[in-house]
């Protein structure tokens, strides 16, 4: 090949894949959630920074409140996001993004849970350890140590009923305000306050029950 | 690929948009109007509900031979409590399904929506428009059975001690009195308990309890104003009864 030609081979091929990247995603490290969406309302690629941003913390809660699979909660979350996407323009501007986003995930996940209970179906999908690890595999960051950890956690989750869960998974996992909980459940804070100590109790009951000892 | 792409794929794949910003500017607009119309109506159903409870004569209501309870659910306007509480559920409706409603708690949100009917419908009843409202409605709904009526069917039962009119004659101890079915009644009020607030002359409205006599003699024992304290011939109460002769497919008194 003469001098020259591969070097202009690879600024072509390398524009040709950028273009196909959509937007490089270190451009969506520098831009908060705000601009994020102003951007995406101009170009929808941006809307992709905000799905990444995200997509881990999601599953996880996802996974955390649902008994349900991975190829479920990534196509739940999928069906989120579009109507996040949807919706816009009617986020209040008074609210963190983030509770915005964990509310629209929430209400999906509450939705397909209803639908599966009342289809009748999956209702007995197995959470075993297999599974679990299935599922701590295919969300990085997290140490072995970590997983098993996660994995009596969800065990013990799954025990409780989901306004438990819920809130137990939003303050202690994903680290929330109670006003940021009571921005994503839509009740009042006084509530969720009394909700996390009830969620407490129980989850503390269920843990010496099985011989596991948690701490909040 | 990856989480971000296929969802990229799928918006551009399927052309999905955002819903434009009017559609959400309309529809909270939608719900602030509906919002503000239930607090007026339930304001108007609290104003009618206050001119009810001025019209009721509670401190008589004891002395009457009846069950009170039994008069009292009587006189009680069920149409416009039933209007307010519809009204102050739509108002806690609203309230709830605002952008930030779910911070209130149930006995916020209701507190809310009936504090702003209480206000509205407080000024309404104390500039007057309770009574005019009552009174039209009255004239325009046939089925209405306005709280002039009911109150003239309760003092109209002169068998039981009670009777009411106006006074078209007085004299020394009698006073010649045209009930408000046009009857006219001498009344002997020698023996009876007059509070300054009654006025004994002509065209005076009033209400009477004590006992029949006769076909047309009634002996007062007590002579109260008909509108009640602090009102005459129907300034604030509701004008006269007469008015209500005019009532669409009803009969006159």
């Amino acid at each position: 090949m003469p001098e020259g030609y591969s070097e202009a081979l690879f600024y072509y091929l390398y524009s040709r894949i950028e273009k196909l990247m959509l937007i490089p995603k270190s451009i969506c490290k520098g831009l908060s959630d705000a601009e994020i969406l102003r951007k995406s309302i101009e170009e929808v690629d941006y809307f992709s920074c905000l799905y990444d941003r995200y997509e881990e913390k999601l599953l996880r809660y996802i996974h955390r409140i649902a008994r349900i699979s991975e190829t479920e909660a990534e196509d739940l979350l999928q069906d989120a996001f579009v109507k996040i996407w949807k919706n816009l323009h009617a986020i209040d501007p008074e609210l963190k993004l983030s509770s915005w986003v964990y509310r629209v995930v929430h209400n999906e996940t509450v939705s397909w849970m209803r639908r599966k209970t009342s289809n009748g179906k999956d209702r007995n999908v197995p959470w075993n350890e297999s599974f679990d690890t299935a599922v701590e595999s295919s969300l990085p960051g997290e140490g072995e140590e970590t997983q098993g950890q996660e994995g009596q956690i969800r065990f013990l989750l799954e025990q409780l009923p989901l306004v438990s869960r819920e809130v137990l998974a939003l303050k202690f996992f994903d680290e929330m305000s109670y006003a940021e909980i009571s921005d994503v459940l839509k009740i009042p804070e006084g509530t969720v306050a009394t909700r996390i100590n009830r969620a407490k109790k129980a989850f503390a009951e269920l843990a010496a029950k099985n011989k596991l000892s948690f701490e909040f | 690929m990856e989480g971000s792409e296929k969802l990229l794929a799928k918006i551009k794949g399927q052309q999905i948009k955002p819903k434009p910003k009017g559609l959400f500017w309309a529809q909270r607009s939608l719900a602030g109007a509906g919002f503000a119309l239930a607090a007026l109506l339930g304001a108007l159903a609290f104003s009618i509900l206050l001119f009810a409870i001025q019209q009721t004569d509670f401190n008589v209501l004891s002395h009457l031979g009846h069950s009170r309870l039994e008069l009292f659910l009587g006189l009680l306007p069920f149409f416009w409590i039933g209007l307010l509480i519809l009204a102050l559920l739509t108002g806690m409706y609203g309230i709830r399904h605002s952008a930030r409603g779910y911070k209130f708690t149930l006995a916020r949100q209701m507190g809310y929506s009936a504090a702003l009917s209480i206000l509205l419908g407080a000024l309404f009843f104390i500039t007057g428009g309770a009574s005019y409202l009552e009174k039209a409605f009255a004239i325009q709904v046939s089925l209405y059975e306005s709280i002039q009526e009911k109150k003239i069917k309760l003092w109209m039962m002169p068998e039981q001690g009670q009777l009411a009119g106006q006074i078209v004659e007085v004299s020394a101890s009698t006073l010649q009195l045209v009930d408000f079915s046009g009857k006219r009644w001498t009344i002997d009020y020698d023996s009876a308990f007059v509070p300054p607030m009654v006025l004994l002359e002509p065209g005076e409205e009033i209400k009477l309890m004590g006992n029949m006599e006769g076909n047309s003699l009634f002996l007062a024992d007590d002579i109260r104003p008909w509108q009640g304290p602090g009102s005459r011939n129907g300034t604030r109460g509701g004008g006269p009864p007469w008015e209500n002769n005019q009532k669409k497919g009803k009969k006159g008194y």
